[in-house]
């Protein structure tokens, strides 16, 4: 069957098919994009935190914007070669257009990785410490988990003596991981005692499992069975008797409102009980010999002698010190505390004098002490050289709140140089992946700290859930990326398969490159908009 | 549109030039951005920055709209559709200035424990 309107445009549009379909298409992604730049807006302006400024480096963000302004020129060009009717040049500008897309998504890989990596953590005074978390060591060896990965010291530590899992709830790969992790501290987890229930109405008690049988998954869904079977069952029986008992106050109230019969109609309860099957709302294990198990801070709400994980499991036993441990800290930021302080009315620098990093951490006052020298210094010059408002007699240029409270790994860099703030040396590298730790050991040090886990607030490393503007930033720069991917692939497709269309209706391929094209152009013209946005407001 | 050979041809230059043109300023939004001599308003990012950021990113995208995709002499169709879309999208973030004058953060909405008072009835705040 012939394809109508690839070639010769339709009377009525004035357009081949494909265009048109396009730009449509194009409208639907001007709605979508739009939709979450305005997100973007209404999250900024809505943010109850101080929003994060500048904070990607902007070296990476540059060099796409430029390769992608540079793939859109090389694909009109390739159009254009096409329409010429000249296929190797179509080829070469082709071929940059698709490597200029890879390594456009080779940058953003390598962003993202570092976000991925890098740790954030709020105290509960609201200072915000960045940094990278250190492994467990042991005789300066990295101590291996169950699965033999090394252990990140962000970790919730039980010494557990018991588990009680919720028979519905549970979560079978966290049961599967507690079982696995037992193991391989030479612990056993089984039965506390014999599980017995009436599972059948009239008949008695059976034992569904003896005490002492280990803890399997397997285990859990037989009991869970019992359980589900039982409740349902009474659930029948319950609304079976609430029923009856209704059909008899009707009958003994001809013309009463059921909200005037309401308070006396009720179940038999005393009646109803030995009917009833046993319900096995929840069920204990032992863990013998007690033995430490470890969880994901997220997973778990820890409590002294008792902790409960998020699919309600209950873990009973000693909690142990469980510091969050930063082999290196790179970031110090109170600009959420001063902005806290300044709500309750507090002076900002003495809330920040008064915290709990400043009062317990000296390499953290120190590096307050050269920041507040800095600013100092940044605010005489400003002043030197924009003078004061006469209006309001206030300087007319002063330090950002960033510049004040914030200390990232640049003003580490330039104190531990003794050079002042901006002036540390750095290397080209280290504008896209950040402060290279090893290669700095001899000459900078990034501290080391352990945040005790009651100080701590919130932590994550660098994703969505840090904050809206990650939030948002994985959003669009996501979904644009994906962008990317099928674009090339479009034109990856035209460069390697399309030989065959060109010999024999060349201008069929010249339009469904032009077709491409635009959808690549709309995607340079997201960027635009994304890049200013994202690494420069 | 540049359609035959020869208008294609013609059309390279301006293909360069408009990609000369976005190079220039995406390298102009960044010295606005971090340098001190180029800083409008106060010291820093503020709200002056934003609107020279993104006057120069919508002089860059229209340019990449009018000469790359063409929209500089196209049907009329395709001008409805893009032109309406655009309509919607700017709508879009009208309402965000809506939510700004009837914000979500209303402080009477968390004063809690206080007598319920009804809506509108500022004295009760």
């Amino acid at each position: 069957m012939e394809i109508p309107y690839v070639v010769t445009p339709r009377k009525d549009t004035g357009l081949f098919n494909s265009k048109i379909a396009i730009w449509l298409f194009l409208a639907s992604e001007v709605m979508l994009f739009g939709g979450l730049f305005s997100g973007y807006v209404f999250l900024r302006m809505g943010a109850d935190y101080p929003w994060p400024e500048r904070t990607l480096p902007i070296l990476p963000g540059l060099l796409n914007t430029f390769i992608l302004i540079g793939s859109s020129v090389t694909v009109v060009f390739a159009w254009a070669a096409l329409k010429m009717r000249n296929w190797m040049r179509f080829k070469i500008f082709m071929a940059i257009t698709v490597l200029c897309a890879v390594t456009f998504m080779i940058f953003k890989g390598i962003e993202y990785n570092v976000k991925f990596h890098h740790q954030a953590v709020r105290l509960k005074d609201y200072t915000v410490l960045e940094g990278h978390l250190g492994k467990e060591m042991e005789n300066d060896k990295p101590v291996l988990d169950h699965n033999g990965k090394e252990i990140e010291e962000n970790t919730i530590r039980v010494k557990a003596d018991s588990l009680t899992f919720n028979t519905v709830r549970f979560y079978k790969p966290w049961v599967e991981e507690a079982l696995s992790e037992a193991k391989h501290r030479g612990s056993k987890v089984t039965l506390a005692s014999d599980v017995e229930a009436v599972t059948e109405e009239g008949k008695g008690k059976q034992t569904i499992a003896k005490a002492g049988t280990p803890l399997s998954v397997d285990l859990l869904e037989e009991i869970a069975e019992v359980h589900l079977d039982a409740r349902g069952h009474n659930a029948d029986l319950r609304t079976a008797a609430l029923k009856a008992e209704w059909k008899k106050a009707k009958q003994d109230n001809p013309g009463s409102k059921g909200w005037q019969l309401a308070a006396n109609v009720s179940i038999d309860t005393e009646a109803l009980n030995p009917r009833l099957l046993t319900e096995i709302g929840t069920v204990k294990f032992n863990v013998e010999p007690p033995c430490r198990l470890d969880f994901k801070p997220r997973h778990i709400q820890e409590g002294e002698g008792s902790s409960r994980l998020r699919d309600d499991t209950v873990v009973t036993g000693e909690l142990l010190e469980s510091p969050m441990v930063f082999h290196n800290i790179d970031a110090i930021d109170f600009t959420y505390l001063a902005m806290k302080a300044v709500e309750r009315g507090v002076d900002p620098e003495v809330a920040i004098e008064n915290s709990w990093v400043i009062q317990n951490k000296k390499w953290a006052r120190e590096a307050w002490e050269w920041n507040k020298a800095q600013t100092a210094k940044l605010e005489d010059r400003l002043l030197k050289d924009y003078g004061v408002d006469r209006e309001t007699g206030k300087p007319k240029r002063e330090p950002t709140a960033k510049e004040r409270y914030r200390i990232g790994w640049k003003e580490f860099v330039a104190m531990t140089d003794g050079a002042d703030r901006g002036e540390g040396k750095t290397f080209l590298k280290e504008e896209f992946v950040g402060p290279d730790y090893a290669g700095r050991e001899a000459k900078h040090t990034f501290p080391h700290a352990e945040i005790p886990r009651e100080q701590v607030a919130f932590a994550s490393k660098f994703t969505p859930s840090w904050n809206t503007y990650y939030a948002i930033y994985f959003t669009i720069t996501g979904l644009h990326g994906l962008h990317v991917i099928g674009g090339a692939l479009v034109l990856c497709y035209y460069l390697l398969f399309c030989r065959k269309m060109y010999l024999e209706n060349p201008e069929w391929l010249a339009n469904r490159v032009e077709v491409a094209g635009l959808f690549w152009h709309f995607v340079d013209l997201v960027w635009i908009f994304a890049f200013p946005i994202f690494y420069l407001m | 549109m540049a359609d035959t050979p020869e208008a294609i041809r013609k059309a390279f230059l301006t293909y360069l030039i408009i990609g000369g043109i976005l190079f220039v300023g995406t390298v102009i939004t960044v010295l606005v951005a971090t340098q001190e001599w180029l800083d409008f308003g106060g010291h820093g990012f503020d709200w002056h920055d934003a609107v020279v950021g993104m006057i120069i990113a919508t002089v860059k995208a229209s340019c990449v709209a009018a000469v790359f995709m063409h929209l500089n002499h196209e049907r009329k169709s395709v001008y409805w559709i893009f032109f309406g879309s655009l309509f919607f999208c700017a709508a879009l973030f009208a309402l965000i200035g809506l939510a700004k004058e009837n914000p979500i953060h209303d402080d009477y909405f968390y004063q809690a424990g206080e007598a319920a008072a009804p809506v509108g009835d500022t004295a009760a705040k």
